[in-house]
């Protein structure tokens, strides 16, 4: 995107500009990195105007639109200081600020948090989704493999799994309505069950017919095989409506508001996040898990996780597990960049 | 700890000390003692003057230790952009290019300096160049001789450059030659720094191929401490190595201070 | 995400980026390789008759040069051992059998590297000399009328000069080496009932083997060229290869036979260093 490794194929354009073939200086792309890569002897203001200047911004114009960069990240206060005297944070808020000040078309954003420790992270996040809202005419690209970040900040996400575009969408289509296992398993946690559809286009597994709410334009053929995705926070403890598993209680997790049950159906393990229980019911209990139709989606011809697969673990550990490409999702908040492959 | 026993470390310590004292302390302390020295024909000099000095400080002797200053802070100057401009521009090379400029630069410090010398003077006495008999031939010699370490070190700090500061440059929009000014030079200025100090370290004490080249008025100072020494005059000959041992420490420790001052991590 | 820089095809008007290596190229092409050609030409010049190997057959055959190139390469040969030896034993003991001020050591270690050579010889006049240190003590203990040490202007001298001035340079890779080892390594060794001289047989000298064959070619490279040294002990008997050149061209006026030599010297350096650009690239210094 950059322009620091050419394409092979497919050409990429920024608002309808191709700029395949430009070097990155004339790209016009802001970018932020992972080591934020502040320049060491510059000071926060020098460094904010360093891209004005490179450009030959009218000299009179650059105090201005330097302070207004700092301001907008919140660093007006340390524009003298050197970026080894500016904690991880601020240095990242100094890289979007110098990012922001050549005003460009595209903010690009690669891992930006990944370096910050858990609590500035959420701090930053909001910053960024802050920034989002105030710049509406900057899109931002933004490289994670944090699904929260991802589904807090995008108007559009796509997944990236092994250099390849997996799924691409808004959050909640993609949360809700993932397109495949890898989708459902890396955006949020998934149970992958493997199942098939029968003629009235319920999902039979292990012999109990399970009714799913179809997704409009998306009709999977009678007799195929298929897997049945539902979040764990949607599963319900005890009988309800037609869509009830049976199984054995292998492990609870008391996560505070929350408890974790994993529970084994026919030899898959399935995890369910409920709200607290006053008495949870003890391991190796035969207990009862249902869920609504509409809460459940089936993704064609996919691999579904068998027991154990670890397809239902947290974010992170659904990126590690897919290695050793390198899984991403990438956050696009607006419709003025595109990677189109030819 | 290698050696368990506390017997054993002292005798390794005693070892090391019988052999590294006479070896590499012992030679600095002599020279300097003998520079302080009216006489010296026994196990210790004696009749303490600093006559050798003020001879050494006036004169020729001045001359000569002007003439290697400037000898060297011009020949590191150009050693540095040289080397710094090879360095840059193998970066951009391929790995045979690269390589093939890399023994090039490295060729003068495989060839024995005093052939450097013999191949200078062979070349530059005829005309269209005639720079035999001018300060030029050693100043060219001395650049020659210490273009490689410029080269070395430039190149080593450049391969250690991040990449993100040149990609985040680019990326704001700068060309590649303002990046290589704004940005590159100005994160490199604590090696440049280094590799200076290096050089004129190297020069101030250049003798090989400066014997072959150095005309009457161009006298640098290694060369009159060879000749003050080759009549005899050992006293004065070591006072003059101290000031040449005094004059690049202190260019040394300058540099030193002002790498430190330069470091931005 | 792109995060190799790698090169890409940019249009418009820019300079390829090779081409910047051609200045500096034309730069040592003039003031280097142009000299040194000329030296080449001027050793095969038949000046004296006997065709262009005319020089080489005169020279190749003359005592002074056998004797030279001899004294040159035992010198040498016998300077890089002793650096080896000493160097390993002092650089052992200065990381692995640390002692307070080892550091200061290292360090006036580097310093003496930025010193030039022809000092040693100047100093070991004063220590080793026939009125000097040495030779006083002796006589002042003994009453006798001259001291026992005349060494200083035989070969002997020179090489106790060269390992004194070139072991600072095998010691400072072998430093940098040790000090990446990892102590736990030898700790492990330690505990497992290893005493000190199978640890070092053992597991500091396989890791050093880089360290110390990049060092040695090094010294080796250096001592063939080594000038200033031999010059200073004023032994008119000690005749390198460097001497000889500087005698045939400014006291005998000789060029070609300068020449003659300085290929020969060429030659074998250059080969030397060759080598141990290999060698130190094997050992990633």
């Amino acid at each position: 995107m950059a322009g620091f490794v050419t394409p092979v194929c497919g050409r990429i354009r920024i608002g309808g500009r191709d700029v395949t073939h430009l070097p990155p200086h004339r790209r016009g792309i802001g970018m932020v990195v992972q080591q934020y890569a502040l320049f060491p002897h510059l000071r926060v203001e020098d460094n904010v105007a360093f891209g004005l200047r490179a450009q030959k911004a009218p000299r009179a114009e650059i105090p201005g639109r330097v302070a207004e960069a700092l301001e907008m990240t919140g660093m007006g206060g340390y524009a003298k200081r050197y970026p080894r005297e500016l904690s991880g944070g601020q240095q990242q808020r100094v890289a979007i600020a110098r990012a922001l000040a050549i005003r460009p078309g595209v903010l690009l954003l690669d891992e930006p948090l990944s370096a910050l420790d858990a609590q500035l992270r959420s701090g930053m996040l909001a910053e960024l989704a802050r920034l989002h809202r105030e710049l509406p005419d900057v899109s931002l690209l933004y490289v994670t493999h944090d699904q929260v970040e991802a589904l807090t900040l995008a108007d559009r996400i796509a997944v990236m799994d092994k250099a390849r575009l997996q799924d691409c969408g808004t959050p909640q289509e993609l949360y809700r309505t993932p397109r495949t296992a890898f989708t459902a398993s890396f955006v949020g946690s998934a149970n992958l069950l493997p199942v098939t559809v029968d003629g009235s286009g319920d999902a039979v597994f292990e012999g109990r017919a399970l009714a799913v709410a179809p997704v409009p334009g998306r009709a999977v053929a009678a007799g195929a095989q298929a897997t049945l995705c539902v979040r764990p926070h949607l599963l319900a403890l005890g009988e309800g409506g037609p869509n009830t598993l049976r199984g054995r209680l292998t492990e609870v997790q008391w996560r505070g508001a929350t408890h974790r049950l994993r529970v084994e159906v026919s030899g898959h393990l399935l995890t369910a996040d409920l709200p607290e229980l006053r008495e949870p019911p003890a391991l190796g209990e035969e207990i009862a898990l249902h869920f609504a139709p509409g809460d459940a989606v089936l993704l064609a011809a996919g691999v579904a996780g068998t027991a154990g697969s670890g397809a239902t673990s947290g974010s992170s550990g659904t990126a590690e597990s897919s290695e050793p490409a390198d899984p991403a999702a990438l956050a696009g908040a607006s419709e003025a960049a595109g990677v189109s492959r030819g | 700890m290698l050696v368990p026993s506390r017997a054993g470390r002292w005798v390794l310590w005693t070892v090391f000390a019988l052999l590294f004292l006479p070896l590499f302390a012992l030679p600095l302390l002599v020279v300097v003692a003998a520079s302080f020295a009216g006489h010296w024909s026994g196990a210790f000099p004696s009749d303490p003057t600093t006559a050798h000095y003020a001879a050494a400080v006036h004169g020729e002797s001045l001359q000569a230790l002007v003439t290697s200053l400037v000898t060297a802070v011009v020949a590191s100057l150009l050693a540095l952009a040289l080397g710094t401009w090879t360095a840059i521009a193998a970066a951009g090379l391929g790995k045979r290019a690269k390589r093939s400029l890399d023994a090039l630069l490295m060729l003068p410090v495989a060839v024995p300096s005093v052939v450097v010398g013999l191949a200078v003077l062979v070349a530059f006495s005829r005309p269209p160049l005639l720079l035999n008999g001018t300060s030029s031939i050693v100043i060219l010699a001395h650049t020659l001789l210490v273009t490689a370490f410029a080269h070395q070190s430039v190149a080593a700090a450049l391969a250690r450059l991040d990449p993100a500061y040149e990609q985040a440059a680019a990326s704001l929009g700068a060309r590649p030659s303002y990046v290589l000014w704004r940005v590159k030079l100005p994160l490199l200025l604590p090696s440049l720094t280094a590799a200076a100090g290096l050089c004129f370290a190297l020069s101030m004490g250049e003798l090989s191929a400066t014997m072959m080249l150095y005309p009457p008025d161009w006298v640098p100072l290694p060369v009159r401490i060879f000749t003050a020494t080759d009549r005899g005059s050992l006293f004065s000959g070591s006072a003059l190595a101290v000031v040449l041992m005094a004059a690049t420490l202190l260019v040394l420790l300058a540099v030193s201070r002002l790498r430190t001052r330069g470091s931005y991590r | 995400m792109p995060r190799a820089g790698a090169a890409l095809p940019r249009p418009g008007w820019r300079v390829p980026r090779p081409v910047w290596a051609l200045p500096p190229v034309a730069v040592l092409g003039l003031i280097l390789l142009h000299p040194l050609g000329l030296v080449v030409q001027q050793s095969l010049s038949p000046e004296r008759g006997g065709g262009a190997f005319g020089g080489y057959a005169e020279v190749l055959g003359s005592a002074a040069f056998r004797d030279a190139l001899g004294t040159t390469v035992w010198l040498a040969a016998g300077a890089t051992v002793g650096c080896l030896v000493l160097g390993f034993f002092l650089a052992l003991v200065i990381a692995f059998v640390p002692f307070p001020g080892a550091k200061a050591v290292a360090k006036f270690v580097d310093v003496f590297l930025s010193f030039p050579s022809f000092l040693v010889t100047l100093a070991l006049l004063f220590v080793y000399g026939t009125v000097g240190m040495a030779n006083g003590l002796w006589t002042g203990v003994t009453g006798a009328a001259e001291g026992p040490f005349h060494f200083l202007a035989t070969p002997w001298g020179v090489l106790l000069a060269e390992i004194t001035y070139f072991t600072p340079f095998v010691m400072r890779p072998l430093l940098a080496a040790f000090s990446q080892m990892e102590t736990a390594q030898l700790e492990a060794a330690s505990s497992l009932g290893a005493g000190p001289g199978r640890i070092v047989r053992q597991v500091i000298l396989p890791e050093a083997r880089p360290a110390l064959a990049a060092g040695g070619s090094l010294v080796l490279v250096m001592c063939l060229n080594e000038f200033g040294i031999v010059l200073f002990t004023g032994a008119k008997g000690v005749t390198t290869l460097p001497t000889l050149i500087y005698g045939k061209a400014i006291l005998e006026a000789d060029y070609p036979a300068a020449c003659v030599v300085a290929v020969v010297n060429i030659a074998i350096s250059v080969g030397l260093f060759g080598l141990y650009r290999v060698v130190s690239k094997r050992a990633g210094a």
